[in-house]
C-alpha cells in the first residue's frame, strides 16, 4: 500500500481529477448496474448494426446476382412478377407455358441478340427417393445465359447429357461421367460437367438440353419462359414495348423490373426490420434515461455535498452527462464487436428463415456505417441523459444534505 | 466577518410550516471558534447553512465580509462556497468511487485551481492520512473519512470552516481526534463554527450559542 501511495508523492505535476474521471470512478462504484445498462445499449446497438449491415449486404447481393444471369428480359406467360424474379434468381416452377410460337417469333424479333428457351420443372427421382429441380435451357447458350459459371467438364453435346449443381453433385457423389437413372422414364443420362459452387440455388439444380426435359415430361413444346439479350440494352424498354404489342397473351419483365420488384420485396422487409430496431434503440434510451435518473436520486446526497463544496449546476450537469457518454460510447462500440463477432451465427439463421437470400456474405463490416451507429447512439445517450444531468443540476445542497 | 441581522426562516414540511430561525442575530468575527448548541429542531443545522451560503433566509440580512448575501444569484454564491467557505458534514459525504486524495482535491477541481502536491499533502499531513491517499472510503474508519473530510475542507484554503456535527457518528476517542484538528486548524487562524450536540465539546470552542425554539438564548 506504501508503494502506491509513493505514486501520489512522486512527480512534479498536480495530480487532480477530471471531469471525465470523476465521472469514470461513479460508473464504476456501480459496476452491475452500468454494466447492466451497457449490455442493454450494445445489445441495442448491434441489433441496429446487424440489420443495417444485413440490408446493406442484401442489396448489393441481390444487383449482383442479377448482373450474372446475362438476360436483359425474361418473357413469361401473363402472370406474376415476383413468380419471375424467383424464376430469375433461384429457378422456381411456374405452372404455366409459354406459347412455342413466342419463342420464334422473339428470334425473329428486330433488336434482340438472343431468345433462349427456359423451362424449369420437378422430376420424381425414384432411385434417390426425391423430386429433382431441373433446368432445361438449349446448351449453346449457357455462356451467354451464366457467364460467371465454372465447369468442370464440358457442357452436354448430346440428349443424354446432363449438368449438375455442385450441391447435386457432392451429394450423390457424383463426377464427371457418372450415370444418372430415371427408371420410369427408362433413362439413363450422362454427366457431362459440374457447376463450380456458386453459392446460389444454381447450385442444387440439373441442368440438361430443353429437348431432353421435354422428353422426359412428356412436353414436346414445354417452356416456361424465354431469356432475351438485345443488342442495344438502351433500346431495352422500346422493344420491350414493341413486343408486348404484337404477342398476346405474354409478360415481359425487365430486370430493372425485377430488381425494382424485389426492391419492393427488400424494402418493406427493410422497414419492418428498422422498425423492430428502432424499438430496441427507443427501449434502450429510456434504459438509459431511467439508469442515469436512479444514479441521480441515489447520488442526491452526494450532489449536494458537492454542490456545497464549490461545484456550480453546469458543473453537476457535465458530470452525469459525461456520465452518459461514456456509457453510450462504450455500449456502442461493445455492440459493434458483439455484431461482428456473431455475424455469421445471424447470416445463418437469417438464411435458415428467409427464402431467398443472394449468395455472398450479407452482414459485411462497413467502418463508416459503424461510426454511424455509435455516433447514433452517443447521441440517443446524451438527449437520454439530458433530463436527468438537468434535474441533477437543480439539486440544492440544503436540499440533498437535509436528506 | 459574517454578520446575520434579525434573520427569520420559515419553510414548509408537508402542511405544516416550521419556523426554523425566528430573529436571529450574529457577528462572527475572524479566527473565532464558535459552538452552536440546540436540542434537535431548535433551528440550529438551518443557521449553519444560511452562514454557508446554502440556504437563503426568508427576511433579514447576512453580510459576509461586507457582502450582502440576500438576492445574490447561485452562481455567485457558489463562488463564495468555493473561495471563503469549508464543509463538513455529520456523514462525512465522501465519493466512494475515489481515493482519499481524489476526494480531497474535488473542491478544486470545481473551483478550476491548481495546487501543488506539496500543498494538498500538507492538507492530509495535518489530518495524520498522508500515508492513506490511495485508499477508497470503504478502506476507512468512521473517523478517518471525516478526517478525509476536514482535509478536503481545508484543500481551497478557506477563511471559515462550518461543522455540522463533524463529531455525531464517532466514537469519544474518534471524536477528540476530531476536535483537536479543528482546534488546530483554529490556532492557524481559520474561524470555526461547529455545531454539536456534544456538551463537552462544545464548551472548549472560544465561544458558545445555544439555540432554543429558532432564537440564541445564549451567546
Amino acid at each position: 500500500m506504501a508503494g502506491r501511495d509513493e505514486d501520489y508523492c512522486s512527480g512534479g505535476s498536480d495530480q487532480l481529477i477530471s471531469f471525465f474521471t470523476l465521472a469514470l470512478r461513479n460508473l464504476g462504484a456501480h459496476k452491475t448496474r452500468s454494466i447492466l445498462t451497457l449490455v442493454g445499449i450494445s445489445t441495442s446497438v448491434a441489433i441496429f448494426f446487424s440489420i443495417v449491415s444485413f440490408n446493406r449486404g442484401f442489396e448489393t447481393g441481390l444487383f449482383r446476382e442479377l448482373e450474372r444471369t446475362g438476360i436483359h428480359f425474361m418473357v413469361v406467360p401473363s402472370g406474376c412478377p415476383h413468380e419471375v424474379a424467383s424464376l430469375v434468381l433461384h429457378g422456381a416452377v411456374i405452372p404455366k407455358y409459354l406459347d412455342i410460337d413466342v419463342l420464334e417469333k422473339l428470334k425473329d424479333f428486330e433488336g434482340i441478340e438472343l431468345a433462349s428457351p427456359l423451362f424449369v420443372a420437378q422430376v420424381p427421382n425414384s432411385v434417390k427417393h426425391r423430386i429433382d429441380l431441373v433446368y432445361g435451357m438449349d446448351m449453346t447458350h449457357v455462356k451467354k445465359l451464366k457467364p460467371d459459371w465454372a465447369i468442370t467438364g464440358k457442357i452436354p453435346s448430346t440428349d443424354r447429357e446432363v449438368l449438375v449443381g455442385k450441391e447435386i453433385a457432392d451429394h450423390d457423389v457424383l463426377e464427371v461421367g457418372s450415370m444418372i437413372h430415371y427408371p420410369e422414364r427408362s433413362m439413363t443420362l450422362r454427366v457431362s460437367g459440374i457447376v463450380e459452387r456458386t453459392g446460389s440455388q444454381d447450385d442444387a439444380f440439373i441442368y440438361m438440353p430443353i429437348a431432353l426435359l421435354q422428353e422426359i415430361l412428356d412436353k414436346p413444346d414445354g417452356i416456361t419462359a424465354i431469356g432475351a439479350r438485345v443488342f442495344d440494352p438502351l433500346q431495352l424498354n422500346e422493344i420491350s414495348e414493341k413486343l408486348a404489342a404484337v404477342v398476346p397473351g405474354i409478360q415481359i419483365v425487365t430486370m430493372g423490373q425485377i430488381l425494382s420488384s424485389l426492391t419492393n420485396l427488400a424494402a418493406s422487409a427493410k422497414t419492418l426490420s428498422l422498425s423492430i430496431a428502432s424499438i430496441a434503440v427507443f427501449v434502450s434510451a429510456v434504459g438509459v434515461m431511467n439508469t442515469i435518473l436512479m444514479a441521480v436520486f441515489e447520488r442526491m446526497q452526494q450532489i449536494g455535498m458537492m454542490r456545497a463544496i464549490g461545484a456550480s449546476r453546469f458543473d453537476i450537469f457535465r458530470i452525469i452527462i459525461t456520465e452518459t457518454l461514456l456509457m453510450t460510447l462504450a455500449g456502442g462500440i461493445s455492440g459493434i464487436v458483439i455484431s461482428i463477432a456473431g455475424s455469421q451465427l445471424l447470416e445463418n439463421l437469417i438464411r435458415l428463415i428467409m427464402p431467398y437470400v443472394p449468395s455472398g456474405k450479407m452482414i459485411i463490416f462497413n467502418p463508416d456505417l459503424a461510426l454511424i451507429c455509435i455516433v447514433f447512439s452517443v447521441v440517443i445517450g446524451i438527449v437520454s441523459g439530458l433530463y436527468p444531468a438537468w434535474k441533477a443540476s437543480k439539486i440544492q445542497p440544503i436540499e440533498a444534505i437535509r436528506g | 466577518m459574517i454578520n446575520l441581522y434579525n434573520i427569520h426562516k420559515t419553510y414548509k414540511r408537508g402542511t405544516e410550516t416550521v419556523r426554523a430561525l425566528q430573529g436571529i442575530d450574529l457577528s462572527i468575527k475572524k479566527g473565532e471558534f464558535i459552538s452552536v448548541t440546540g436540542q434537535s429542531g431548535s433551528g440550529k443545522t438551518t443557521l449553519l447553512h444560511i452562514l454557508g451560503c446554502m440556504d437563503q433566509p426568508t427576511s433579514g440580512t447576512v453580510t459576509i465580509d461586507g457582502t450582502r448575501l440576500e438576492n445574490m444569484p447561485d452562481a455567485r454564491l457558489v463562488e463564495i462556497r468555493r473561495e471563503k467557505l469549508g464543509f463538513v458534514f455529520q456523514q462525512f459525504y465522501l465519493v466512494e468511487g475515489l481515493s482519499v486524495y481524489e476526494n480531497v482535491v474535488l473542491p478544486l477541481v470545481f473551483a478550476r485551481k491548481k495546487k501543488n502536491k506539496e500543498e494538498i499533502f500538507a492538507a492530509l499531513s495535518l489530518v495524520g492520512l498522508e500515508k492513506r491517499v490511495s485508499h477508497r472510503p470503504d478502506q476507512l474508519s468512521g473517523g478517518e473519512m471525516q478526517r478525509v473530510a476536514i482535509a478536503r475542507a481545508l484543500v481551497n484554503s478557506p477563511e471559515i470552516i462550518l461543522a455540522d456535527e463533524p463529531t455525531g457518528n464517532l466514537d469519544s476517542e474518534n471524536s477528540e481526534i476530531i476536535f483537536e484538528i479543528l482546534k488546530t486548524l483554529h490556532n492557524k487562524g481559520i474561524t470555526i463554527v461547529m455545531v454539536t450536540h456534544n456538551n463537552e465539546l462544545a464548551s472548549r470552542a472560544d465561544r458558545i450559542i445555544r439555540i432554543k425554539d429558532g432564537k440564541i438564548c445564549l451567546s
